[in-house]
């Protein structure tokens, strides 16, 4: 079976000459790259309606579940599941390697930026990062200044968007460092995938994923303070009508702890409780799925009822810990972005082994002219938003989109940055029953608390309409299973 | 330990299952009773009405139309469709302190009812419909017992089990027997309808046999020790789970609710059954409905809105 390589996608004139995109199945001579071998062979097997059924499997695997988000309507409302394909995404053991160590070398570098810039300002002193751009961040928290966090892990989730670029490269294209979701998403994906392909997925010896409940347990708890022998976790959401809910009680209840509401908790006397049947009882980690501006009404947003009157300053006095710790933002803005090959050099003495994209910050006005002369070709984002939003993708959009996109940057360049326009890898999706390649990226979870672990696996994201680079769920987006290979191929991994 | 919050949604699952489970058997037994257009089949109508819709609606409705609504009207709480979203909606909440046995059998009934072929399904074959519902939620109940622990959370869940189905088993012998309602049932297809409404028949009918009689229905019903439907076994579980999970419970003193619940089962269990009058039967079904709202009410106060002051840490 031969597969159809991925068209480059319509283009302005400007980037007519960009690069393919990298398949990940197929090589550029239209040969089936060997670590996929297995799969194309067992899917080549497989009938039209065999796939379609599937599937079906799949679907009803997360509906069952309740693996839903819920679109509100005028009238009623109903429940869809996220978008899933049915084909894994394949990593081979040496490329992981790679993905691997870089992405602790930057976690790392990150935490001791984030440690730094709350203490001494070192990196400030001596220039390497400008001091305006920190300490003017909306993300940057005044209140975390001299605060104690156990391991200097500010950082104890993160969830780093990869892409691989068409020489075949991996790239961080964003580090999530506040409270960064899809890992319920990754283990419900690899759940599913066992049951739709199990032959396969015994053949080709993946390295297990199942652990990552476990370990941030233990990372959660590694936070908590060496005399509470016995610290008493918990996962605090914004409640049942978020949209990562699902994810939070997953979560929960796999590492068996309390999925605790800002109504359940109580403070007193620079304590956390939460009211249980037989009464108050002391919480000692809170694993938070809410944004740093809504955790206390006292300290942040004033009008926030998702979170805890006082909870900030249980935190300062040390009687509780926060994950990930309010403030890490500003290590994931997408203007100091910019600076973290300069952070990993600054703090480890290291070059960066997992490389940024080129990006141009408007700030500097040498670059801002760049930016302006090239806006057909660039992506062009606003440095506070995220999910897709007030984004310019310059090759797609009209001369009048442009135009006022750009009076908006000379208005205030300091919010804005360009990014060249990157065609991401592409990987076979099953597609209204035929199989077809989809831009994909890929979001590895990163854990830090005494020390880093990296779970081997990943959400992948697949932009599924055609052509289309964006792969956010709220824009079109969905997800596939993500198979890390174990060392030597055939052969057990090292587990 | 557990969270307030999740022992309260714990308790209304139990409570809204087992509504959507007595509604459907009363909506079937209304459909089967009244096919045919007799004395019989008017007194099972009027018992029904009034023991599912308060006996607002007598009168207006075929009967048809009076199980559709308690079936699909998806405004009012006692309709099936109504109880199991909400049901649902608890478990989605507690999602962390349910087995996935457990969510997976709820999910998949509410699925069902909601989804878009149910009212197609209703209409087709009403019976067949409600007759899926109610195996769906054996099941239920069934996957609950046999994965989930049964400890405090367990202790909710069968709180609001019983205390939902003794009131529901009183109002079917208010609207069954009750003077006050005016024209108690006599027909004896009436009264083996009233006996099918709380999936009583057999066991009855292996107790006392074929001898179908008031006096000996509202015994069974009330102070049958064995019958998992009688007034007698649920108080005795309500106590029985009460003081279960109320023994970490410090009031300081006060009295909980265990002390209502202790004092209504022995009601029932030492009542002089076999000669009890039709007045003091009355009586008493009043007083178990009241007191289960006060334990309704009580259990709130104790274990999940209590006043903070009371149970500051030392």
């Amino acid at each position: 079976m031969r597969y159809a390589l991925a068209e480059p996608p319509p283009m302005g004139e400007a980037s007519a000459a960009a690069a393919a995109p990298y398949d990940e199945m197929i090589d550029p001579a239209g040969d089936v790259r060997p670590h996929y071998a297995a799969l194309a062979r067992r899917v080549a097997s497989l009938s039209d309606e065999d796939l379609a059924e599937r599937q079906r499997l799949l679907e009803r695997f997360f509906l069952l579940q309740g693996i839903t988000f819920t679109v509100y309507g005028a009238e009623s409302s109903t429940e869809r599941i996220i978008p899933t394909d049915l084909l894994p995404r394949i990593i081979p053991a040496a490329e992981w390697a790679t993905i691997e160590a870089g992405l602790v070398q930057r976690l790392r570098a990150l935490n001791m930026f984030l440690a730094d810039i709350y203490s001494d300002q070192k990196i400030l002193m001596d220039g390497v990062v400008p001091r305006e751009l920190v300490l003017g961040a909306p993300s940057y928290r005044r209140e975390m200044q001299n605060l104690y966090v156990p391991h200097s892990a500010y950082a104890n989730v993160c969830g780093s968007d990869l892409i691989r670029k068409p020489d075949g490269g991996f790239a961080v294209l964003e580090d999530n460092l506040r409270v960064p979701s899809g890992v319920s998403y990754m283990l419900a994906n690899r759940e599913a995938a066992k049951r739709t392909f199990p032959g396969s997925f015994r053949m080709a010896s993946v390295r297990r994923i199942e652990q990552y409940p476990d370990l941030l347990l233990s990372t959660l708890r590694s936070m908590a303070a060496d005399w509470r022998p016995n610290p008493q976790v918990v996962v605090l959401t914004p409640g049942v009508y978020n949209s990562a809910y699902f994810e939070h009680a997953y979560l929960a209840r796999l590492m068996g702890v309390p999925l605790v509401e800002g109504r359940d908790l109580v403070t007193h006397d620079n304590m956390v409780y939460m009211r249980t049947t037989t009464g108050l009882r002391r919480v000692d980690v809170i694993y938070r799925r809410v944004d740093d501006d809504f955790i206390d009404p006292l300290t942040f947003r004033r009008d926030s009822s998702l979170g805890v009157a006082g909870l900030f300053n249980a935190y300062r006095g040390g009687n509780v810990v926060i994950c990930n710790a309010p403030g890490t933002g500003v290590a994931d803005d997408k203007a100091v972005y910019a600076y973290v090959p300069e952070i990993i050099s600054y703090y480890l003495g290291e070059d960066a082994i997992l490389p940024n994209i080129e990006t141009y910050l408007c700030r500097e006005p040498a670059q801002l002219s760049h930016v302006l002369a090239n806006l057909d070709k660039l992506v062009v984002k606003a440095v506070g938003a995220s999910g897709g939003y007030g984004m310019l993708v310059g090759p797609h959009a009209s001369k009048a989109e442009r135009e006022s996109f750009a009076e908006a940057v000379r208005a205030d360049p300091e919010n804005y940055i360009a990014q060249p326009t990157i065609q991401l890898s592409t990987a076979p999706c099953l597609i209204d029953g035929a199989i077809d390649p989809r831009h994909v990226d890929l979001r590895p979870f990163i854990l830090s608390g005494d020390k880093i672990r990296v779970t081997p696996g990943a959400l992948t994201r697949v932009a599924l309409r055609k052509g289309s680079l964006v792969v956010n769920s709220s824009q079109g987006g969905g997800s596939k299973d993500t198979w890390v290979l174990g060392e030597a191929e055939g052969q057990e991994g090292p587990q | 330990m557990m969270l307030a919050r999740v022992a309260d949604s714990l308790y209304w699952i139990g409570r809204y299952v087992e509504r959507a489970e007595h509604m459907c058997r009363l909506a079937d037994v209304l459909l089967n009773a009244t096919l045919d257009r007799t004395e019989s089949s008017g007194q099972v109508a009027r018992m029904v009405i009034s023991a599912a819709m308060d006996g607002e609606l007598e009168g207006e409705l075929t009967p048809y139309d009076a199980a559709l609504a308690m079936t699909m009207d998806s405004e009012d709480g006692d309709s099936v469709t109504a109880a199991l979203a909400r049901a649902r909606e608890n478990a989605r909440q507690v999602r962390d302190q349910l087995t996935t046995e457990t969510w997976e059998r709820l999910n998949l009934i509410f699925l069902r009812v909601t989804g878009p072929k149910a009212s197609r399904e209703f209409t087709d074959a009403p019976s067949q419909f409600l007759h899926d519902i109610i195996a769906d939620l054996h099941l239920f109940k069934g996957a609950a017992d046999a994965t989930m622990s049964h400890g405090e959370g367990w202790g909710f869940l069968q709180l609001g089990v019983f205390i939902e189905r003794a009131q529901l088993t009183g109002r079917l012998l208010q609207a069954g027997f009750g003077r006050s309602l005016g024209r108690p049932v006599t027909e004896h297809a009436a009264m083996t309808a009233l006996l099918r409404m709380s999936c009583a028949l057999e066991p009855y009918l292996r107790k006392h046999t074929a001898d179908i009689q008031p006096r000996l229905i509202r015994q069974f019903l009330m102070f049958d020790e064995d019958f998992p439907r009688s007034l007698r076994f649920a108080t005795a579980r309500i106590e029985e789970h009460l003081s279960g999970v109320g023994r970490n419970v410090d009031l300081g003193g006060a009295a909980g609710p265990e002390r209502l619940a202790g004092r209504l089962k022995a009601r029932l269990l030492y009542a002089e059954a076999e000669t009890l009058t039709g007045e003091d039967s009355d009586l008493l079904v009043a007083t178990v409905l009241e007191e289960c709202a006060r334990l309704h009410a009580g259990i709130y106060d104790t274990f999940v809105a209590y006043s903070l002051e009371m149970r500051l840490p030392a």
